[in-house]
């Protein structure tokens, strides 16, 4: 048995890679991708629109349109629940139509960014639900469904009132509680969020993003949660991967990353955001665009747009290695060989006020 | 019910606007057609029919445009529409025993093509990339033949070469007209020809609709999302046609006036007892009160299909129900 | 990176090739006729032969030049009525659309009328009132057709101008203080010039149909020829009870085939128009090769297992990834 399958894995995937188109007119938008989700935890995927992150989650899925394919990699999802003793893993990236059918939402379930294009317009509420319940759980009585639907809503702070509406008569903040709901239908293990609070005012937001973080810890579901909004990942997540133009560049617990970034792309994305606490820094950004996938720079793809680079950059590319005696890995010459010395000052975040976690506002200011 | 309400305003208009179009054009036609037409008449009718036709064109010509105008609606709402001159019997008797037939012919081959186009356009759009595409040029050309040629290529060749429908008329002359089981079987089997033909001539256009709305519509994150909650295909697919096809609802009001115009002109091929032939042996014999009787009828039936084809979008499509949002 | 290429799939390149051949038949017909469409020295019922390709009526027509010569007003009166339409729903529609308000109401209400009333009927009522020598003047025929063709039009161009109204170039010649119809013509015309196409294609389909409607139950002048009189003139004759095939057949199938043209014409600018209609990657052939499906199924994105294929240099320019 492979040692990374553990039962407590939920999902691993290895050397992953998506291409749009094939043959000669094929780009690469995820490139050998690897990472893992573990039982109850929470992975935050970062990076600006572009950097392959909603590819990466729609490849194995197996949800990509065309022209996407998957180029290569396994996604290995495990199929056992918290109590089994060891894991019981399918490959995804394999798996045949029926196959994916019953991994889908039993297993995975998927929110989007905006809920009014994720729900179907003319049903109502309660027929989203119903139509989810009697897929998988064909033998639950009408009424057993009604009741479940209800249960499912008030955990999301939504009255029984609303069964009966349509999608477009429901605010924007109360369609994403119906979506998260009806991911939560059939108790997944994992649940994608992709950007589901792009769409929100920040209030809303808030709201949701405290709803998500109280769920997981009744339910212990895995999340893998998108955004290119690095500061709230540092509320929700347990572990981020930044991700630059297909390729993962910086993986780390959150709150190391938040505190010490080590790649300068992802100094880059924590000063595009203001912080949710703390003190207020200035907002820097990071100067030019994402690379066109078709015509990706040699060596570090991120070379061009960063303000460290070194000659050695434009020509080498670095792997994703891991940081010596810390559970983070980086791909970035400036940490290879005797870091500490070659971490620009900048990049240690001196002086950054430690957010306090979650669910813990009155605690302000504590270090 | 507001949007219905609206709607109907609408359709009143358009009723008043057709009503008053076939008003003026005799009276602002060059040529004065309607003396010329009283005149030719003189001495083939009896006086009394001409005074009736004459009402119908709004009275005498020494009153002033207005004034005729108002006895013209006034005529329409008693039921005087004229007489026919090539009959000599009251618009509103001939049309009374023509409507039935076009109604029946035009109301069954538009819903038979209207859910064939719509079945088999979804699926096309489904399955995009397969060898069905084929079916596209075909359709296209199909599309493009007006409803009259095919009907009379379907006429020489079902008809009078291969001799598997009847051919000409709406039901045996042998028999007599009312509802007994022989008759009404007699005008099933003389309709199948008609049917088939503006079905092939219709369903072209709801069909390649149906294809572009479904492609459009699979493209919509709902459906992706119907897949990723792992539900059947078929559902899949029931999720992406349901929402396809409100546009062809939508769209109904302009295809039933094309369907409706080429219909007609199936009937003067087959010799369908319908207002259609009716229509173009008045146009023939330059029978004005016949002429604009039709397109009244014609024009009321249409919009009374086209507030059913509302109603049923209406039921379809919730967002267009809500009133008040929460 | 917006590809602004014309789609040239073969749907396309088919029906440039068939509006094309009959654009050329439209200038050259009657040059190219071998006979007179009104010599009636022939002998009648001629089937098809080397000396009457398509035979003669049982006037003692030649048939073949009577399709040749018919083209020309049967494609002009079309154009006409399609380019008078298409000028009508553009005005009436970016009105609409660009000044709201009372005018909207008011222009939508108008060509929502006009779509309402059936076209032909009202067309065979207001053409059995045209004095006769009228009905043999193409301009005429043509303007009333066009009368009855522009609502559809002028629905499009409208939803469309209102969705331009708010862009930024719009609201910058408005700033700049350009007059109103200029913002109109001259700024959100030309951005609506494939929705404009489209609707003239749609207009010219819909005028020939007209048009030959009205020729084939008897309401354009006998003395004109196009298709639709030929067919007027075989079905007066029981051409198609007494078998006389070749006598209405090539006119109808010339009809359908410039419908068919324009129409698949109409598929290269939709798919202009909706990217979703667009065929992603490779022709049915370079998928095989692949080993891709068919066609790809939605939710189950399919894999390819050659990894090493990774391009060096770009081969798609117009390729857009979104994530």
């Amino acid at each position: 048995m492979d040692e990374t399958r553990t039962k407590n894995r939920i999902l691993d995937l290895r050397n992953f890679s998506v291409d749009y188109g094939w043959g000669d007119g094929a780009v690469r938008a995820v490139d050998n991708v690897t990472m893992h989700v573990d039982r109850s935890t929470v992975v935050g995927i970062a990076g600006e629109s572009g950097s392959g992150k909603s590819t990466l989650i729609y490849g194995f899925t197996r949800l990509l349109r065309a022209p996407g394919v998957i180029a290569g990699g396994e996604a290995l999802f495990n199929l056992s629940d918290a109590s089994a003793s060891e894991g019981n893993f399918i490959n995804l990236v394999t798996a045949t139509e029926s196959e994916m059918r019953r991994v889908r939402w039993s297993n995975i379930s998927i929110v989007l960014q905006s809920a009014l294009s994720a729900l179907n317009p003319v049903l109502r509420v309660r027929a989203q639900f119903d139509q989810v319940l009697k897929t998988h759980r064909p033998h639950m009585s009408k009424s057993q469904r009604r009741d479940r639907t209800i249960e499912l809503l008030a955990l999301v702070g939504l009255n029984e009132d609303r069964l009966r509406r349509y999608p477009h008569e429901l605010s924007g903040g109360q369609r994403q509680r119906v979506m998260i709901a009806l991911a939560l239908t059939l108790n997944p293990s994992l649940v994608v969020m992709d950007e589901p609070t792009t769409a929100l005012d920040v209030v809303t937001q808030r709201e949701i993003i405290g709803k998500l973080a109280e769920l997981r810890s009744q339910f212990g579901f895995a999340m893998i949660f998108i955004t290119h909004d690095l500061s709230l990942l540092v509320e929700l997540a347990d572990e981020i991967v930044v991700m630059y133009a297909g390729t993962v560049v910086e993986r780390a617990p959150a709150q190391t990353l938040y505190d010490s970034p080590r790649h300068p792309y992802t100094l880059g994305l924590l000063s595009s955001f203001p912080p949710m606490h703390g003190a207020r820094t200035e907002l820097t950004g990071i100067p030019g665009s994402p690379p066109d996938l078709s015509d990706m720079p040699g060596g570090c793809r991120f070379h061009p747009r960063c303000p460290y680079a070194m000659e050695r950059c434009a020509r080498e590319t670095p792997p994703l290695a891991q940081v010596t005696n810390e559970s983070r890995s980086v791909a970035c010459w400036l940490h290879a060989g005797d870091e500490d010395a070659a971490v620009p000052v900048e990049l240690r975040r001196v002086g950054v006020e430690r957010h306090p976690p979650l669910g813990a506002e009155n605690a302000e200011g504590e270090t | 019910m507001r949007i219905i309400g609206r709607r109907l305003l609408l359709y009143v208009l358009t009723a008043w606007v057709a009503i008053s179009v076939n008003f003026l054009l005799p009276h602002l036609m060059p040529g004065n057609p309607i003396q010329t037409l009283i005149g030719k008449l003189q001495g083939q009718v009896t006086p009394q029919e001409i005074e009736a036709i004459r009402l119908s064109f709004g009275g005498g010509i020494d009153k002033g445009l207005l004034s005729q105008y108002f006895t013209y609606i006034d005529q329409l709402f008693h039921g005087n529409l004229g007489v026919s001159i090539t009959l000599s019997s009251p618009v509103s008797t001939i049309l009374k025993a023509s409507v039935p037939w076009t109604i029946g012919l035009i109301g069954v081959s538009t819903l038979l093509s209207f859910l064939i186009g719509t079945v088999s356009g979804a699926l096309l759009g489904w399955t995009r990339g397969s060898r069905l595409d084929a079916l596209i040029p075909t359709a296209t050309f199909f599309q493009a033949i007006p409803y009259f040629f095919l009907a009379t290529v379907m006429l020489l060749i079902f008809g009078s070469n291969l001799h598997w429908f009847p051919v000409l008329g709406a039901y045996s002359q042998n028999l007599h007209p009312g509802w007994t089981w022989p008759f009404v079987a007699s005008a099933f089997r003389y309709a199948e020809l008609p049917v088939v033909s503006i079905v092939l001539s219709s369903v072209a256009g709801w069909m390649l609709g149906m294809r572009n709305m479904m492609i459009t519509v699979a493209a919509e994150d709902f459906v992706l999302m119907s897949v990723a909650m792992g539900l059947s295909k078929r559902k899949v697919i029931m999720t992406a046609a349901r929402n396809a096809v409100l546009p062809s609802i939508a769209n109904l009001s302009l295809a039933i006036g094309l369907v409706v115009s080429g219909a007609l002109l199936v009937e003067l091929v087959f010799n369908y007892p319908g207002v259609g032939d009716l229509l173009l042996n008045a146009v023939q014999n330059e029978d004005y009160p016949l002429i604009q009787g039709i397109f009244l009828v014609i024009t009321l039936a249409v919009l009374a299909a086209n507030l059913l084809a509302d109603v049923v979008y209406l039921a379809l499509d919730p967002r267009t129900r809500t009133e008040t949002v929460a | 990176m917006k590809s602004i290429r014309f789609p040239r799939s073969p749907k396309v390149i088919l029906g440039l090739c068939i509006v094309g051949f009959f654009v050329l038949l439209t200038i050259f017909g009657p040059y190219l006729a071998p006979y007179s469409p009104d010599n009636t020295s022939f002998a009648p019922n001629l089937t098809p032969s080397a000396h009457h390709w398509f035979g003669t009526t049982s006037l003692g027509q030649d048939i073949f030049s009577q399709t040749l010569v018919g083209a020309r007003a049967t494609i002009v009166v079309a154009l006409i009525a399609g380019l008078v339409a298409t000028l009508l729903s553009m005005v009436v529609g970016i009105a609409a659309g660009y000044v709201g308000g009372f005018t909207d109401d008011g222009l939508s209400m108008l060509s929502n009328v006009f779509l309402a009333i059936p076209g032909l009927p009202l067309l065979i009522v207001i053409d059995s009132y045209l004095p006769v020598n009228s009905r043999s003047n193409s301009l005429v025929i043509g303007l009333v057709i066009s009368l009855t063709g522009w609502a559809w039009g002028a629905r499009v161009i409208r939803a469309q101008t209102m969705s331009l109204r708010n862009r930024d170039f719009v609201e910058a010649a408005r700033i700049i203080g350009e007059k109103r119809y200029r913002v109109m013509f001259f700024e959100v015309a030309p951005n609506l010039l494939p929705i404009l196409a489209s609707s003239l294609l749609f207009t010219v389909l819909y005028s020939i149909g007209a048009y030959v409607t009205l020729a084939y139950i008897g309401l354009t002048s006998t003395s004109v020829w196009n298709w639709g009189t030929m067919l007027f003139w075989a079905q007066g004759n029981n051409a198609p009870l007494s078998g006389e095939w070749y006598w209405f057949v090539p006119p109808g199938i010339c009809i359908a085939l410039v419908g068919t043209g324009l129409a698949l014409l109409n598929f290269g600018i939709d798919e202009f128009i909706n990217p979703r209609l667009r065929a992603a990657g490779l022709s049915a052939k370079q998928r095989r090769s692949l080993g891709l499906p068919r066609r790809q199924r939605l939710g189950l994105t399919p894999v390819v297992h050659s990894a090493s294929q990774r391009p060096s240099t770009p081969a798609i320019a117009s390729n857009t990834v979104s994530t």
